[in-house]
């Protein structure tokens, strides 16, 4: 029943679009087996596969340099007024530049490839983190604080035992935020002079209308997106198991 | 009834000595609030006080300051002679509050939860898990060290409380309407839980409740207190008086006519 239901929208999905590949050419609508067949091939062909690699491991380093960066500014922001009232308005401005922007930033600022990719999707991944964390902080129940300073502890004590477990269960949600974000983002900065990656393959097909690869590509993105996200979901069931499924519900 | 008149520094080596507390604080909105007003008891080692009074009369206030949370804008507090800062400095635990709510870690199991304060104390982990398992168990939790709080109901998340706050040793233990939140059948159950373990602990502690049978069943004295928090009213409750209801009602009267008495002062002031 649960299967049936998620395969339905994306059932109806594959046969409008089996249908219109019917009536259009294929540069613009082409058949679900040709798209499945480009699919098949960048996964068995190693120049592909890599490409598809490199882009996935830049992500995945993206989004944990963004964690490592966010957590203790957040952390900070959290404890601090002082430091809340200097570094809010920094990251807010980071947060407002546009992701085209940064790409053209870096590609004047950096003449190494893997650098400026690194470096627009950090500036896009910190700032959530930062967010994330910093509203974990300042949601830690005050009764809580007390609790734990009643019998003695000190302020590293207090952030280790108390505020560790909610900085980790923020650091979630913005871990899976940043990927959806680095997903989107990775590809155009990947098209400024990457030559290496998905965004150089889309690049290339574009420029021969070879629409089933730049859809084979955008499925295995969306992949790519999913298992990220589904690896994040379980290492989060298994390290915030106090929550369990139904925590915050009726 | 055996009432009798404050006493301002009366016991020779109190455990716990208040003299002349002031406390004040400032609201948002820039007003001053007096919470504590020169209040001055003192409560002797093994003794159980009980505290009494209208809401917002300063009494949780009053627990912040005892645990070196909130500090007096004059007057002292001592535990055992020293200042209550010096009293807290040498050991982590001596003092220890049971709270209204439970307020165990969603994240940690009962075992942890109890050895939380031994944990702060620096306490090795094997060591402070065994003492965590026999408080359970002495609690009644034996079945449940591994559960986590939101797999136990209520009154075992309030036993897992008190098995946290006996854990550390501590010699004070204040109790901050610790049995209010809970069905009064499993409140009792666990005041005279409570009231074995204490004994058996040779521990002091102080509790703050607005039930006054709950005040005669776990105190030897109770202060009535007006608010801003100051005693109006002490009396020395009789062993067995929360087995005799004529007293019970007495103690009850007494307690009620001098809450509102003081309340017409306040309102007054």
């Amino acid at each position: 029943m649960w299967s049936l239901k998620v395969l339905l929208p994306f059932a109806t999905i594959a046969i409008l679009w089996q249908a219109a590949s019917l009536f259009f050419p294929p540069y613009l609508f082409p058949g679900l087996q040709l798209i499945f067949a480009n699919v098949v091939k960048i996964l068995t062909t190693w120049d592909l596969l890599s490409g598809g690699l490199i882009t996935w491991g830049r992500l995945i380093m993206a989004v944990a340099v963004a964690l490592v960066i966010g957590i203790p500014i957040g952390l900070a922001m959290g404890l601090s007024r002082g430091v809340d009232d200097f570094v809010r308005p920094i990251v807010k401005f980071i947060m407002g530049v546009p992701a085209l922007n940064w790409v053209i930033i870096v590609v004047i600022w950096f003449s190494n490839v893997e650098l400026r990719i690194a470096v627009v999707l950090i500036m896009l991944c910190v700032p959530i983190t930062v967010f994330c964390v910093y509203d974990g902080v300042r949601s830690i129940d005050r009764k809580l604080t007390d609790m734990v300073q009643s019998f003695g502890a000190n302020r590293m004590q207090t952030i280790r035992l108390l505020l560790w477990p909610y900085v980790k269960a923020s650091a979630f949600t913005a871990t899976k935020l940043n990927v959806g974000n680095a997903v989107r983002t990775v590809i155009v900065a990947e098209l400024v002079g990457a030559p290496f990656g998905i965004g150089r393959e889309l690049d290339l097909a574009k420029n021969v209308f070879d629409m089933p690869m730049v859809l084979a590509w955008t499925l295995i993105m969306v992949g790519m997106a999913f298992v990220m996200t589904l690896v994040i979901e379980q290492t989060e069931h298994v390290v915030l198991r106090w929550r369990g499924s139904n925590h915050g519900r009726d | 009834m055996a009432a009798i008149e404050p006493r301002s520094n009366g016991i020779a080596a109190p455990k716990i000595r208040i003299d002349k507390a002031r406390k004040r604080f400032v609201q948002k909105n820039g007003a001053s609030v007096e919470a504590i007003r020169e209040l001055t008891f003192d409560v002797a080692a093994n003794e159980y006080v009980a505290i009494v009074g209208p809401t917002g009369a300063g009494k949780s206030v009053l627990f912040d300051c005892l645990l070196g949370l909130k500090t007096l804008d004059s007057g002292k507090i001592e535990i055992d002679g020293q200042s209550i800062g010096n009293f807290i400095k040498d050991g982590k635990g001596r003092i220890t509050r049971i709270f209204q709510e439970d307020r165990l870690l969603p994240w940690l199991s009962a075992t942890d939860n109890v050895a939380l304060g031994l944990q702060i104390r620096g306490v090795p982990e094997k060591e402070r898990r065994d003492i965590a398992r026999k408080w359970l168990a002495d609690v009644g939790l034996r079945d449940f060290v591994d559960a986590l709080p939101s797999e136990l109901s209520g009154g075992m998340r309030q036993r897992t409380n008190i098995a946290r706050a006996f854990a550390t040793n501590p010699e004070i233990i204040l109790l901050d309407e610790a049995f209010s939140a809970l069905d009064e059948i499993t409140a009792a159950r666990l005041r005279g839980d409570f009231l074995e373990l204490a004994h058996h602990q040779k521990m002091t502690f102080v509790i703050v409740t607005h039930s006054i049978e709950e005040a005669i069943f776990l105190g030897t004295r109770i202060l009535v207190f007006g608010a801003p928090a100051r005693v109006v009213r002490e009396i020395a409750v009789p062993p067995g008086a929360a087995e005799n209801r004529a007293l019970v009602d007495e103690i009850r009267d007494d307690i009620r006519s001098w809450i509102a008495a003081s309340g017409r002062d306040a309102s007054r002031e």
